[in-house]
C-alpha cells in the first residue's frame, strides 16, 4: 500500500501588511507497487515510434528504434494492456495488426509485438496529432486504470498544420500519459515539450541512437513502478486568498497553474498523473488578504488525493510580524526553486534570442543562466551551457557565445532546461 | 483585520464588513463576561475553588506594613531573594523568552480547539485551523479575556511562538469604579510539566482569597493597605498550594509545574501588590511619575544589585532566569509586597507577564505605548480595558509574540477617592534599581 508524505519548507513569517505566502511543498512516496497490480486495474501502455522516411536516413536510426522499442516491450510487465503504433503521415496500430484494440501482455503478445516491431520499415512523413489520436483511440479500447504511452520520433510534426497537433493534445489530456523523446537534430523541441508537458510526461533528446535503447528501458520502467494510478494535489486557501501560482520545481519545473480544477469556491485540484516510490516538489505561491502583526492564519493546505481520499496534508501558514530577523528570512529551498525556475526561462529565452540573431539578449540570458546555473549548484546545467557559451566568470554571469554550436548541443541545453537538482545539503544548513 | 467573507479591510472597532455586511469580530475576542458581578466566570478547564481563607485581623505584619521595617523594598537596598527566603542560590532556568523550535504539529490535548471558529464562524478542521478563513482556532485556555467590571479589564494570549499559553489570569472587581478589583497573574515556567495547569488554578486561588477578603477590609486606608498586604500573602499562598497539588497529579517529581505570581488590589485609593518571581506591575498615571510596583526576582536584578552592570548582566545566557517562583520544587511561598496610594489620580493600574515587557520594560516607555494605544480609540482613556488589554496583547504579538502575554487592566479617574482624600498613608513602593534617565525617582509621598 503506497504511503505518502508532505513537508513544507517556508518562512511563514509576513511582514506587517504582507500578502504573499511562498512555500514548497515536498511530496513523497513509497511503497507505490507497480503499475496495474494494486487491484485498482489495468495499466496500459501503448509504445509510438516514428517510422517516417528519415528514420531511414541513417539507417542506423530505424534499426535503434527497433531495438528500443523490443527492450521497451520486454519492460512491460505481463498483464499490462499494450499496443505499438507505427507513425508516419498516418498512424498504424503496428501490433496487434488489424485489430484496434490493446492485448494482453503474455509471452506469446510479446514474442509477437518484437516480431513486427522488427519489421518495422521508414517511409512517409511525420504527423504526431494522428499518432496522438490512435493512441487515444487504442486506449479507449479496453477499460483499464492507468495509460501511459512513449512517443519516438526524429522531425519536426510537418504532415499536419500545428492546430491540428494542438487539437489532438488537447484531445489525449488528461487521459494519458505520454513521455516524449527526440532522436538526432531535426526535430523541434518546443513541440515535443509541448506535447510531453500537456501529456504529463518528460522530453528528452537521444543524441545517439544507440543510447535509444536504454533510455526506453528507464522509462518503461519507471512506468511499470508507477502502482498509484491517479493522484492530484488538492490546494486549500482561505476566503479572500487566491493561488498565485503553482508550480512543481523538481524533478523538472512544471507550471500547473492553468490546470487547476474547481472541487469547491476555496478549493483547487491538480491532476498529477501516475505515482511510483518518487519525491516530487512543489513551488505554491498565495495571496492572502494583509493582516496586521501578531494575526496567524492558514494560508493553504496542501493535499496529495488519490481518488478522493486526502493521503498527505502540508499546511502553509502565514505569521505576521514587526520582528525584521524572522520576516526578511529567506528559506533555502523557496530561493533555490525560485533560482531553478529562473534558470529554465533564461536558458529557454537566451536560446531563443541566439536563433532570432539577437546576440546581445542570447548573451546576457545565457550568462544570467550560467550565474543561477551555478549559484544553485546545477551542474549538469552548466556542462550544457558550456557547450553553447564560453564562461569567463560563472560568479558574474560573464560569458561569450560561441562560434560554431552545434545544433543538437543547443537542443540538447533547451530540452533539459527545465531539469533541477534538490536543494544541496550545504545550502540546507 | 479583514472581513472573513470578502476580505475588504475592517477597523477593530467594527462590528460588520463595510463592502460586504458580514459580520466580523476582533480576532481572538472570547465572549465577553457579564459585567457587574465581583468575579468572573472562568474559562474552561475549571478547577476546583479554594474555600476562602479567613481574614484574620491578627495575622503577622507583612511587607506591606509600614511599621515593619523590612517592608519597604527601599530604593537602592539591594534585595538578596536568597536571604529572604531561604531558597539559597538556586536557579530556575526560566528560558520562556528564548524561541523554541515550534513543532510541526501542536499537539492536540492541549491545544485542541473548541467550538466554530472565533473569526468567522467556520468550522474548525482536525489540523486545528478554520476551514472557512485559516484563521487558527483558539481553544479557550489560548486566550480569554475577562472583564469584571467596567473599569477592569484582562486578556491571556499564548502569543506566537509558544505552543502553549502557561501564563494563567483571574480578576474580580466591583463597581462602581474603585471600588475593588484583584488582579492576578501567574506565568508558569515553560521547562516545568504542565504549568499551564499549576498557573491557571493559582491564579483563581489567589484572585478567590482576595475577593473573599474584601467585605472585611477596614475603613482606615492604613489598616486597609495592611489588610491587604496580609490578604496577598495568603492569596499567595493559597497559589502556592495550587501548584503543589497540580505536582501532585502530574506526578512528576523531577520537574514539578512552577509558575510566578503577581497580584494587585486596588481599592478605594489603595493600590497593594505582592509578587513572587518577575511578572510585573505598574502604575501609569496619565499626569505624575511612572512606576514599577514590583521588583523582578531574577537573576538580572541580583546581579544589578551586586554592583554588576545591567547591559552585561542582561547579555548573559541567565538573564532570563528567576530566582523565586511557587511550585512543589520551591520553598517560597510569601509575597514581597509594596502599596501605593493612587487616589484621586488619573490613570493606568497594569499587571502583566514578561510576554509584555520583555518589549517594553521601562514605566515611562510602559505608559507612553498605553497611552498610543488609548489614542486609537474615540472614547479615550473611557475606552472598555479589555479592549485596551487585547491591543497591548496584539502589540506584543505584532513585536514577535515570543511569549505568553498577559495584561490585566484598572482604570482610575481624578475623582474615585474623594470620600478618603484626607487620609494618610506611607507610601513604598520599590521602584526598578536604576532607573535608565533619572525619571524614577523614588516617589515616596505619593500624591
Amino acid at each position: 500500500m503506497a504511503e505518502f508524505t508532505a513537508e513544507v519548507f517556508q518562512n511563514e513569517y509576513l511582514p506587517d501588511g504582507g500578502t504573499d505566502v511562498h512555500a514548497i511543498v515536498s511530496v513523497t512516496c513509497r511503497g507505490a507497487g507497480a503499475a496495474g497490480q494494486s487491484g485498482g486495474g489495468d495499466a496500459a501502455e501503448v509504445i509510438i515510434i516514428d517510422t517516417s522516411g528519415s528514420m531511414g536516413q541513417p539507417a542506423d536510426k530505424i534499426r535503434a528504434a527497433r531495438v528500443a522499442g523490443q527492450t521497451a516491450l520486454d519492460r512491460i510487465l505481463d498483464g499490462t494492456m499494450f499496443a505499438v503504433v507505427a507513425g508516419t503521415d498516418q498512424a498504424r496500430v503496428l501490433y496487434p495488426a488489424n485489430t484496434p484494440m490493446l492485448v494482453r501482455m503474455d509471452a506469446n503478445t510479446r514474442m509477437a509485438a518484437k516480431l513486427a516491431v522488427e519489421r518495422l520499415t521508414p517511409g512517409g512523413g511525420t504527423a504526431i496529432g494522428r499518432w496522438i489520436d490512435l493512441a487515444g483511440r487504442l486506449f479507449s479500447s479496453v477499460p483499464v486504470a492507468q495509460r501511459h504511452a512513449i512517443l519516438l520520433t526524429d522531425g519536426r510534426d510537418e504532415s499536419e498544420r500545428p492546430e491540428e497537433l494542438q487539437a489532438a493534445v488537447q484531445r489525449a489530456k488528461g487521459f494519458f500519459q505520454c513521455d516524449c523523446r527526440g532522436v538526432g537534430e531535426n526535430w523541434m523541441v518546443n513541440e515535443l515539450r509541448y506535447v510531453s508537458s500537456e501529456l504529463m510526461g518528460s522530453v528528452g533528446l537521444i543524441a545517439d541512437p544507440g543510447a535509444m535503447a536504454a533510455d526506453f528501458d528507464q522509462i518503461i520502467s519507471t512506468a511499470m513502478s508507477r502502482g498509484v494510478a491517479n493522484a492530484a494535489l488538492r490546494v486549500w486557501t482561505p476566503q479572500g486568498a487566491a493561488v498565485q501560482y503553482l508550480r512543481q520545481v523538481a524533478p523538472a519545473i512544471e507550471d500547473l497553474t492553468a490546470r487547476r480544477m474547481f472541487v469547491s469556491d476555496l478549493i483547487g485540484q491538480y491532476p498529477l498523473g501516475a505515482w511510483g516510490d518518487e519525491t516530487r516538489d512543489y513551488h505554491v505561491t498565495v495571496r492572502v488578504s494583509a493582516k496586521g502583526a501578531g494575526s496567524e492564519q492558514l494560508a493553504a493546505r496542501v493535499q496529495l488525493v488519490v481518488g478522493d481520499t486526502v493521503v498527505a496534508q502540508g499546511l502553509v501558514k502565514a505569521i505576521w510580524s514587526n520582528d525584521d530577523t524572522l520576516t526578511t528570512r529567506i528559506n533555502p529551498q523557496v530561493a533555490h526553486y525560485t533560482g531553478q525556475a529562473e534558470l529554465a526561462d533564461a536558458i529557454q529565452q537566451g536560446l531563443a534570442a541566439k536563433s532570432a540573431g539577437d546576440d546581445v539578449t542570447a548573451t546576457q540570458r545565457l550568462g544570467r543562466a550560467v550565474q543561477l546555473a551555478s549559484q544553485t549548484g546545477n551542474d549538469e546545467a552548466t556542462n550544457r551551457l558550456r557547450k553553447v557559451v564560453d564562461i569567463d566568470d560563472a560568479v558574474t554571469g560573464t560569458v561569450r557565445l560561441k562560434r560554431n554550436v552545434a545544433r543538437i548541443d543547443e537542443m540538447d541545453l533547451d530540452a533539459a532546461s527545465t531539469k533541477t537538482t534538490r536543494v544541496a545539503r550545504t545550502e540546507e544548513a | 483585520m479583514s472581513c472573513p467573507n470578502c476580505g475588504a479591510p475592517v477597523a477593530s472597532t467594527d462590528t460588520f464588513c463595510e463592502a460586504c455586511g458580514t459580520t466580523v469580530r476582533r480576532l481572538g475576542a472570547a465572549p465577553t463576561v457579564d459585567l457587574g458581578g465581583s468575579a468572573p466566570p472562568d474559562p474552561p478547564d475549571p478547577v476546583e475553588p479554594v474555600e476562602p481563607v479567613d481574614p484574620d485581623p491578627v495575622a503577622t505584619a507583612t511587607a506591606a506594613d509600614p511599621s515593619n521595617p523590612t517592608a519597604a523594598t527601599a530604593l537602592g537596598a539591594p534585595v538578596d531573594a536568597a536571604a529572604v527566603d531561604g531558597t539559597g542560590p538556586a536557579l530556575l532556568d526560566k528560558t520562556s523568552f528564548l524561541p523554541p523550535p515550534r513543532p510541526p504539529t501542536p499537539d492536540p490535548a492541549v491545544t485542541a480547539p473548541v467550538g466554530p471558529c472565533a473569526e468567522c464562524g467556520g468550522p474548525v478542521g482536525p489540523d486545528g485551523y478554520c476551514t472557512v478563513c485559516g484563521v487558527r482556532a483558539q481553544s479557550e485556555r489560548d486566550h480569554w479575556r475577562e472583564d469584571p467590571a467596567s473599569w477592569v479589564g484582562a486578556v491571556c494570549d499564548r502569543g506566537v511562538r509558544h505552543v502553549r499559553n502557561e501564563d494563567g489570569m483571574a480578576t474580580a472587581a466591583t463597581e462602581p469604579r474603585a471600588s475593588f478589583a484583584a488582579l492576578v497573574v501567574c506565568d508558569g515556567v515553560s521547562t516545568s510539566t504542565r504549568s499551564e495547569v499549576a498557573s491557571l488554578a493559582a491564579a483563581r486561588a489567589a484572585r478567590d482569597v482576595l475577593d473573599a477578603a474584601r467585605p472585611s477590609a477596614p475603613d482606615d486606608p492604613t489598616a486597609r493597605a495592611a489588610h491587604w498586604g496580609r490578604h496577598l500573602t495568603d492569596a499567595c499562598r493559597a497559589a502556592s498550594e495550587e501548584t503543589r497539588r497540580a505536582a501532585e497529579e502530574v506526578g512528576d517529581p523531577g520537574n514539578p509545574p512552577s509558575c510566578t505570581f503577581v497580584a494587585a488590589v486596588v481599592q478605594d485609593g489603595a493600590l497593594v501588590t505582592g509578587w513572587v518571581g518577575d511578572s510585573r506591575a505598574y502604575w501609569l498615571p496619565d499626569d505624575g511619575v511612572a512606576v514599577q510596583l514590583t521588583e523582578d526576582d531574577s537573576w538580572v536584578t541580583e546581579r544589578v544589585a551586586l554592583g554588576v552592570p545591567r547591559a552585561e548582566a542582561e547579555a548573559d545566557g541567565r538573564a532570563h532566569a528567576i530566582t523565586r517562583w511557587l511550585g512543589a520544587d520551591s520553598a517560597v511561598d510569601t509575597p514581597r509586597t509594596s502599596s501605593l496610594r493612587v487616589d484621586g489620580v488619573a490613570g493606568w493600574v497594569l499587571v502583566c507577564s514578561d510576554g509584555l515587557w520583555n518589549y517594553c520594560s521601562p514605566a515611562p516607555d510602559l505608559r507612553a505605548l498605553v497611552s498610543a494605544m488609548v489614542a486609537g480609540h474615540p472614547e479615550g482613556n473611557a475606552v472598555a480595558p479589555g479592549l485596551l488589554a487585547a491591543d497591548l496583547v496584539a502589540w506584543a504579538n505584532g513585536q514577535g509574540g515570543h511569549d505568553n502575554i498577559t495584561v490585566a487592566l484598572a482604570r482610575l479617574e481624578a475623582g474615585d477617592a474623594e470620600r478618603w482624600q484626607d487620609a494618610t498613608l506611607e507610601i513604598t513602593v520599590p521602584v526598578r534599581l536604576d532607573p535608565p534617565d533619572g525619571a524614577q525617582s523614588p516617589t515616596a509621598g505619593g500624591t
